[in-house]
This record gives structure tokens, C-alpha cells and sequence, in this order.
């Protein structure tokens, strides 16, 4: 059980360091897409996906974790290169400053300032859910799996606020290593992923994930406040926002290294 | 000798002539045997039902792997399937049965949780033939096949993972290349054992689990059982002799925890019988001593009647040897009776929620243990009429006059 052993070891603070972060680098990102050309339901989606792909980005980012025993609240920057690179590192509150999580392709390296040390996390550790948090690792670094390893239907079209809405169901492909008995994704005109629901194999809504705000930023419409909520847990949500962002901005290479994530420049 | 052939009618009479005392003392004599005897076959018998549920859910009664492998169980320490000699050693007589697994440590994904176990390959037809666990499935099937691509989980890990049978788990490990094989499978079986068990081992084809992290036809271990009447040590030894590269160990190695729960219970035991033993011996020798307290003026009587105080102790002596004697034989009847009574097995299954934690069998067969017998009953007879001696002696060096004063 030795390889396995390391899932728990990441404190509290590192698996929201690598939750929030990431996801709010990901996440938010991979949300902000151009209006869909293409009308059939994978191309909606494979167009918001495509566009986040060549996008580099520069954000600060508020997370807010509410529980039954109250709310913490911590702030990240965070910069991305393409969808494989991703460095978050935490700024607010003192206790939280410092802790980092690098992403390069399937790797993930967390840096704690109290041990003083890079920790790579198991490839397993990736599916956890973690304390803490209602996201997932799957949430930042699997996000491309929702359209190569499922099959895409489109539901049903709404109009929200003036704008059109495509809801769209992804079941699993046959064969693929997918827990999630299916996801509906909702998808504005104009490309932003208005909202993803998950479902367990029978049809139980696990968790919602929404974007509450969605104002220009950036050049761009941007969901700039985004709610995940775990439907067993009422009550309880984790919600990030976006303080301010730069998208297309050039990233130095050394940004996305382990010494950079042990030693900021 | 003489004197013994006097007094032995007389003392015979004297137990008669306080019935209640005497029936008293008999009954705290024989509850007490019966007790301690009753308790020492009960508790052998749990543990000897413990271990061998325990055994014949995984572990069996030894296990072959690749040196390295018990130390750090990882892929890179696998075996190949046994060659020609080892396979000629399992098939002797002297081995019940033998199976091939693949192990190895891995996560299990649902919708709603990723738990850390142990995925186990096997193959069902041998399977079925060393493990309890193919005959504790409560829904669904077990394996079909080598081949079989369904998982079987356990009770607890189902609800703990919140899936359920037919629905889909992702399994995870480390393949050869050292990056992370991950496949879907589909429940097809649930199993009900002991909770770490349920928690820790998710079993799938032996086939399947070779082609899910790329190993061939290597397998992590070979377990074998022997038949009960059997000595273990000789088998091992000659497994050894067929398998020299390789770790051939007996479960007395393999489960360490067993190996000194099974030499603790012994102690145990013994400890235990040892506290029901002084406790039961307080009880006999309160009565013996108020039996003989009460009787200081009989004996200035005696006294006063020409009986030296040797006579008086050899009556004395010759009460408690009838009394204790009958106690100790009528205790040892019962508990007799008792074990003769549970030879269909004590059935525990009413309670076997509760005594799962102890991994205890639901029938135990307590057994006559002989030694025990006669070497618990000697002891109680001896004490009993020890300690009725020192009382008796200190009554019977009393001159009559003051003895007789004691009122009674």
C-alpha cells in the first residue's frame, strides 16, 4: 500500500491549495469559450474546449469553502499556458500564503513553505475528493475526458437573460473508466458553460456546478463567480471568484518549473 | 490405617448431621469445577474457531510468493505461474487444495468516494476450494471465470462507495511501465465476511487482473490448505524443497497477529481459569472455614472425650476429602454433561454481528480436554481439604475447657 499511502498525505491546505487553484485556473479558463458555430451537441462543447486550449491566462482568484462550522476564505494567482501547464499559488489568508500546485500534463506537484518541500502526487490521488472542498482533482485536470470518453446528446435549448442555452447530456462511452453515470452541461451562445450537473449511475444528482456571474472580462463574457455545490451536503458550497484576469498575456517558461514552485522569482 | 477405618463412618455421619452445610459447600464446589472446566474447553473451542475462519477466508494455511514480496507487495516483486516441480508438490496428497492470485494495492473509484484496497485476482474454480469468501456471496454471483471481467466487493465497501450491484467501479494500480492502468468493471457480486476484509479486498478475474496491469502470466502468490489432521510444518518444508527461489511460509509466519493471537488465547486461557479458579477457591474456602469455626465446641468436646488433636484432624481431614471429593466428582459430571450436551456445536450466529470483530466462528465444538479434567479437580480436591486443616488444627490444639466455652 506504500504508493497509495501518500493520498493522505497532503494537509488540509494543500488539497485546497490544488482545489481551488487549479479549478479556478481550469475551470474558468476552459468555461470562457467563443459562440458556437457548429449546432450539434459535441461541437458546442469541443468549441468551448478548443478555444480554452490556446489560451494562456493570468488571474487572481477568490475561494470561498462555506461549511456547517463556517466559511474560509482564501485568495490564489494563478497562470496558465495552454491546458497542461497551471501554477497557483496562495497569497490570502497569512496561515494559507505560499502553499503552490504545479500542473505539467498528467503531474501534479504541490509545494508546501512549512515542510519546505515538493510533493508529487500519485496519479491516484488525482480521482480523490477531496476534505475540504466540493471539487475534485478530475474537475481541473480531466476536463478534456468529457468530450473524448462520452457521447453527447443535445437535450433541449432555453433562453436565459436574452442569450440561447444548449442543454446537453454526456453519458460515458462503454469501456471507459468513468464513475459518473452522466453530466448535463449547459452551454450559452456565446460559448460560456453555463452550468454542469453530475449524476451517479442511477440518475441521483451528486453535485452542481452553476456560474452565478457572467460579466465581461478581459476582452471576454467570463463567469466570473462559479458555485459548486454537493447535493448530500446542504447547506455547504465552495464558490470562487474572479478578482481580475488577463487572458493571451506571454508567461516567462520558468514559471511552470519545480524550482519555480519551490522559489518563486 | 486403623484409624482411618474408625473415623471414616464417623466422619461420613458428621457430614450428614449439618445437611444444609454440606449440601451448600457441594453445590459451591461443583458450580466452581464446572465453571472452570466448562470455560476451559468453551474457550478453546473459540479459539480454535477463530483461527480457522480467519485462515479460510484468504490466508489458508500457508502461502508461496516471490522473495521480496511480503516485505513490500508491489508489482516488480510478481512470480511466475509454479513450474513442473512446484506444481508436482502441490498436487501431493498431503495438500487439500491449492489456488494462484494476483495482488496488488489499488484504489476503487465510485461516483462518490475513491477508497485505497487491495484488487485480487483469482481464479474461481481453485478459489472456491481454499476461501470461505466464494460461498459469502449475498447478492449477485461470484466469478465466472479466470476470465470473468465483473468485480466482487464487499458489504461495507459497497455502502461506503455508495454503488451497488450491476452499477460500475473504476479500478486502479500501477501497471509494468509504472504509469496508472485504469479500467471500469462492473459489479457482479457482493460479498458478506468480517469488516476489514469487506473494506480491504475487491476480487476480479486472475486473467483479467493480469491483462488490467500488463503482467502476463505472473502471479503475487499461491495458497494451499491441508487437511485438519495434519501436520503443517513437514508440507511447508516440502513446498520449500520444490520452490527453493522462492518464499514458501506457513500461516504461523504469513499472519503474525494470528500466529500470537493463537499462542496469547492459550495464555489466555489460562489466565482466565486462573481468576475463575481463585475466585471459586475463595468461595470453597469461606465455607470450609466457617463450616469448621462453627464446630470449636464439638471439637472441645471430642477433646474432652479422650480424641487427640491428631484424630480430630484426621476426622476433619477425612470430612472435606468426602465433601470436596463428591463436589469436585458431581462438578466434574456436569460440566461433562454440558460439552456432551453442545456436540452439535454452540451455534453464535444469533449474535454474529456483534462478535464479528473477533473474527470468531459462529459454531464452536467445545471439546473434552482430559488433562484439563483431572488436573483442575486434583487441584480443588487438594485445596479444599488443605484449607479446612488450619482451622481444624487450631481447634483441636484448644484445651477442651476453652474450646467449649465457645459458643456456637
Amino acid at each position: 500500500m506504500t504508493s497509495f499511502g501518500t493520498i493522505a498525505l497532503p494537509t488540509r491546505r494543500n488539497f485546497f491549495s490544488l482545489a481551488g487553484g487549479l479549478t479556478a485556473a481550469g475551470l474558468l479558463i476552459a468555461i470562457t469559450a467563443q459562440p458556437a458555430l457548429a449546432q450539434d451537441a459535441r461541437s458546442i462543447l469541443k468549441g468551448a474546449f478548443d478555444n480554452w486550449r490556446a489560451n494562456s491566462s493570468h488571474a487572481v482568484v477568490e475561494m470561498k469553502v462555506k461549511r456547517s462550522n463556517g466559511t474560509r476564505s482564501m485568495t490564489m494567482e494563478s497562470w496558465t499556458q495552454g491546458d497542461s501547464k497551471a501554477l497557483v499559488r496562495f497569497t490570502q489568508p497569512a496561515r494559507d500564503a505560499g502553499n503552490a500546485t504545479l500542473q505539467l500534463g498528467n503531474s501534479t506537484y504541490v509545494f508546501n513553505p512549512k515542510l519546505n518541500q515538493v510533493i508529487k502526487l500519485p496519479a491516484s490521488a488525482m480521482t480523490q475528493s477531496w476534505m475540504g472542498s466540493d471539487f475534485s482533482y478530475n474537475d481541473l485536470s480531466r476536463s478534456q475526458k468529457v468530450i473524448d470518453d462520452y457521447t453527447h446528446k443535445l437535450l433541449s435549448t432555453k433562453s436565459a437573460g436574452g442569450k440561447k442555452i444548449y442543454v446537453i447530456e454526456a453519458i460515458p462511452k462503454r469501456g471507459k473508466p468513468i464513475a459518473w453515470g452522466k453530466q448535463i452541461l449547459s452551454v450559452r451562445s456565446d460559448g460560456v458553460l453555463y452550468s454542469v450537473e453530475y449524476f451517479d449511475q442511477l440518475g441521483k444528482r451528486v453535485r452542481i456546478m452553476t456560474a452565478d456571474s457572467i460579466i465581461s472580462l478581459g476582452g471576454r463574457p467570463y463567469p466570473v463567480v462559479l458555485t459548486m455545490k454537493t447535493d448530500a451536503k446542504p447547506g455547504q458550497y465552495t464558490r470562487v471568484t474572479t478578482k481580475s484576469a488577463s487572458f493571451d498575456v506571454t508567461i516567462p517558461a520558468y514559471m511552470f518549473t519545480k524550482s519555480n514552485l519551490q522559489n518563486p522569482r | 490405617m486403623n484409624t482411618v477405618k474408625t473415623f471414616a463412618p464417623l466422619a461420613w455421619r458428621n457430614l450428614w448431621r449439618n445437611p444444609r452445610r454440606t449440601v451448600i459447600t457441594l453445590i459451591v464446589v461443583s458450580v466452581g469445577l464446572w465453571s472452570v472446566l466448562f470455560f476451559n474447553s468453551f474457550l478453546t473451542a473459540w479459539g480454535e474457531a477463530s483461527k480457522d475462519a480467519t485462515l479460510s477466508l484468504l490466508t489458508g494455511q500457508g502461502q508461496i510468493h516471490a522473495v521480496g514480496y511480503l516485505n513490500d507487495p508491489n508489482i516488480e516483486v510478481l512470480m511466475p505461474p509454479p513450474n513442473a516441480a512446484l506444481t508436482k508438490a502441490l498436487n501431493a496428497p498431503q495438500i487439500k487444495a491449492w489456488a494462484s492470485r494476483l495482488q496488488v494495492p489499488g484504489v476503487v473509484v465510485s461516483e462518490y468516494k475513491t477508497l485505497a484496497v487491495n484488487i485480487l485476482g483469482v481464479d474461481p474454480a481453485s478459489e472456491r476450494r481454499v476461501s470461505a469468501i466464494p460461498d459469502k456471496i449475498v447478492e449477485g454471483r461470484y466469478l465466472n471465470g479466470a476470465d470473468d471481467d465483473g468485480v466482487i466487493l464487499g458489504v461495507s465497501l459497497v455502502d461506503r462507495l455508495k454503488t451497488g450491484l450491476g452499477r460500475r467501479v473504476i479500478l486502479m494500480s500501477q501497471n509494468v511501465d509504472g504509469s496508472l492502468s485504469e479500467q471500469s468493471f462492473d459489479v457482479v457480486g457482493i460479498y458478506d465476511s468480517t469488516k476489514e476484509t469487506e473494506d480491504f479486498y475487491v476480487f476480479t478475474g486472475l486473467t483479467t487482473g493480469q491483462k488490467f496491469i500488463n503482467v502476463k502470466d505472473k502471479i503475487a502468490q499461491i495458497v494451499f490448505t491441508i487437511p485438519l489432521d495434519q501436520d503443517l510444518e513437514p508440507t511447508v518444508a516440502d513446498l520449500a524443497q520444490a520452490a527453493p527461489d522462492l518464499d514458501v511460509r506457513s500461516w504461523k509466519t504469513l499472519s503474525l497477529f494470528l500466529a500470537t493471537t493463537d499462542s496469547f488465547m492459550q495464555s489466555f486461557i489460562y489466565i482466565w481459569l486462573a481468576v475463575v479458579f481463585s475466585l471459586m477457591a475463595i468461595g470453597i474456602v469461606n465455607t470450609q472455614l466457617m463450616a469448621v469455626f462453627e464446630r470449636t465446641h464439638e471439637f472441645g468436646l471430642l477433646r474432652a472425650l479422650g480424641m487427640k488433636p491428631r484424630q480430630v484432624l484426621i476426622l476433619v481431614a477425612l470430612e472435606s476429602t468426602f465433601l470436596i471429593g463428591f463436589g469436585v466428582l458431581l462438578g466434574m459430571v456436569l460440566a461433562a454433561l454440558t460439552i456432551w450436551s453442545l456436540y452439535d456445536g454452540l451455534d453464535l450466529s444469533a449474535f454474529a454481528e456483534g462478535l464479528e470483530m473477533f473474527q470468531g466462528g459462529q459454531v464452536l465444538f467445545p471439546q473434552y480436554d482430559i488433562g484439563g479434567f483431572i488436573l483442575f479437580s486434583l487441584l480443588i480436591w487438594l485445596m479444599g481439604i488443605l484449607v479446612a486443616l488450619w482451622p481444624a488444627r487450631r481447634a483441636a490444639k484448644l484445651s477442651p475447657v476453652e474450646a467449649m466455652r465457645h459458643a456456637t
